[in-house]
């Protein structure tokens, strides 16, 4: 064992990846353009707004550089909205993610791709507003501590947050019943990032434990299976010698 | 399962009544009564691995019965079933077995019996979901729910430090974003 740590990826390394989505600001100072690793930022005029990566937007409000317009889904009514959907219409699975529709790009030599959901802007002003994105507990984290003065009632916000984190746990631990030891996996669509970090250990932890428990039914039903291809390919080769008989 | 999985070592060292078929010379020592004969009929405890090493193999002559027949452990028989079909909260697993399941799945493979299979992988399941509520809950470990956590087996214990480590690491990452500000 080379790494201590559990497999999957880390709270921290979740936000790492989640400071990669692209905000809205309205800049408060003139910047030129920025040449970055993941491309250049377009020059930020006031009071203009425009998208940039979480972390630098995080940055440059810390800098009182920017102000940053908090996605469309974190505002108090839509949370409201998404609590409902969560809590009336999806009871047993999760409330849907944004349908995002893959963006046709251009990469450095000028070929043209589709680029799909972690590269597509989610959290922006122009997201949906009735969905909650793959890193929304990440990104609502971060931007109520860098920037609850830009959040609208950042309390309210935050309660309604910690009322859908509970929901959504809740239905995690109420997907294990629905779990089996023959390898049947469970939908997980629409849980965020953070929520499969947190989950994972447990969750894997219940499947292998099944497994295990089941073991021997998996070992009937793998001679089953092998027993049936080796009849099969007979089966196979007695129509090939049919085949070359005629 | 690893050759040097401590649990799997100390699974396959519980006891499993074992029933001799056969006269076995030289075999007294297991009930006390060394370089004696082991008669035919004569109920011994055996640790599993010897016993199912003596369950499968056959006298001498072709034809004759196994020298051993086996019989479901304690832990495993239709008492401690119907307790757990009942109510699987309820049962001190820990005191049946330290390693219940991993006794159960390897008992399994020598029984095919579906109806204590379905059981256990029943109990696992409606364990496992108390277990998470058990674990996110601060106050679970000490106040009521400190009986059903002491009752728990060796695999459900991993479960309850993993269901426990991840919101931890989350709360800790949330904490951290607030120092670092």
């Amino acid at each position: 064992m080379a790494l201590p740590n559990p497999p999957g990826l880390l709270p921290a390394e979740v936000a790492f990846l989640c400071e990669m989505e692209q905000v809205t600001i309205v800049p408060r100072q003139r910047l030129d353009r920025l040449d970055l690793l993941g491309g250049t930022t377009r020059p930020l005029i006031p009071p203009q707004k425009t998208t940039l990566p979480l972390w630098l937007a995080i940055l440059l409000k810390r800098q009182r550089r920017a102000n940053i317009v908090p996605p469309p889904w974190l505002y108090p009514e839509s949370l409201e909205e998404i609590l409902e959907l969560e809590t009336k219409h999806f009871q047993d699975s999760f409330s849907l993610p944004p349908t995002i529709p893959p963006t046709r790009q251009a990469d450095f030599a000028g070929k043209s791709f589709y680029a799909t959901t972690p590269f597509v802007e989610s959290c922006t002003a122009s997201a949906t507003p009735n969905a909650l994105p793959y890193h929304w507990y990440e990104i609502s984290e971060m931007l109520l501590e860098a920037a609850s003065d830009d959040v609208a009632q950042p309390d309210r916000v935050r309660q309604l947050l910690r009322d859908l984190r509970e929901v959504r746990l809740a239905k995690i631990r109420k997907e294990v019943e629905t779990l089996a030891g023959d390898g049947e996996g469970t939908r997980l669509d629409g849980v965020g990032a953070m929520e499969l970090s947190e989950s994972r250990g447990f969750l894997t932890g219940v499947i292998g434990g099944l497994r295990k428990i089941d073991a021997s039914r998996e070992q009937a039903r793998r001679d089953r299976e092998e027993e049936e291809r080796e009849n099969r390919r007979d089966n196979d080769d007695d129509d090939d010698e049919d085949d070359e008989m005629t | 399962m690893s050759y040097y999985d401590v649990d799997a070592i100390l699974t396959d060292s519980q006891k499993l009544p074992c029933t001799f078929e056969l006269d076995v010379p030289g075999l007294g020592f297991l009930e006390g009564n060394v370089g004696g004969t082991v008669k035919a009929g004569t109920k011994l405890d055996l640790p599993m691995w010897l016993g199912i090493m003596l369950a499968v193999s056959t006298g001498n002559t072709p034809g004759s019965s196994q020298l051993v027949t086996l019989d479901f452990p304690t832990p495993l028989q239709q008492r401690v079933i119907n307790a757990l079909k009942a109510d699987p909260r309820t049962v001190d697993l820990r005191a049946q077995a330290p390693h219940f399941y991993a006794l159960g799945a390897r008992i399994m493979e020598l029984f095919d019996d579906r109806a204590v299979l379905d059981t256990l992988l029943s109990t696992f399941k409606l364990r496992a979901a108390e277990i998470a509520d058990q674990a996110l809950n601060p106050r679970g470990a000490l106040g009521e729910g400190a009986e059903f956590l002491r009752g728990l087996d060796e695999t459900e214990r991993q479960l309850f430090k993993a269901a426990h480590e991840g919101p931890k690491a989350v709360r800790a990452w949330t904490l951290d974003l607030k120092k670092n500000t």
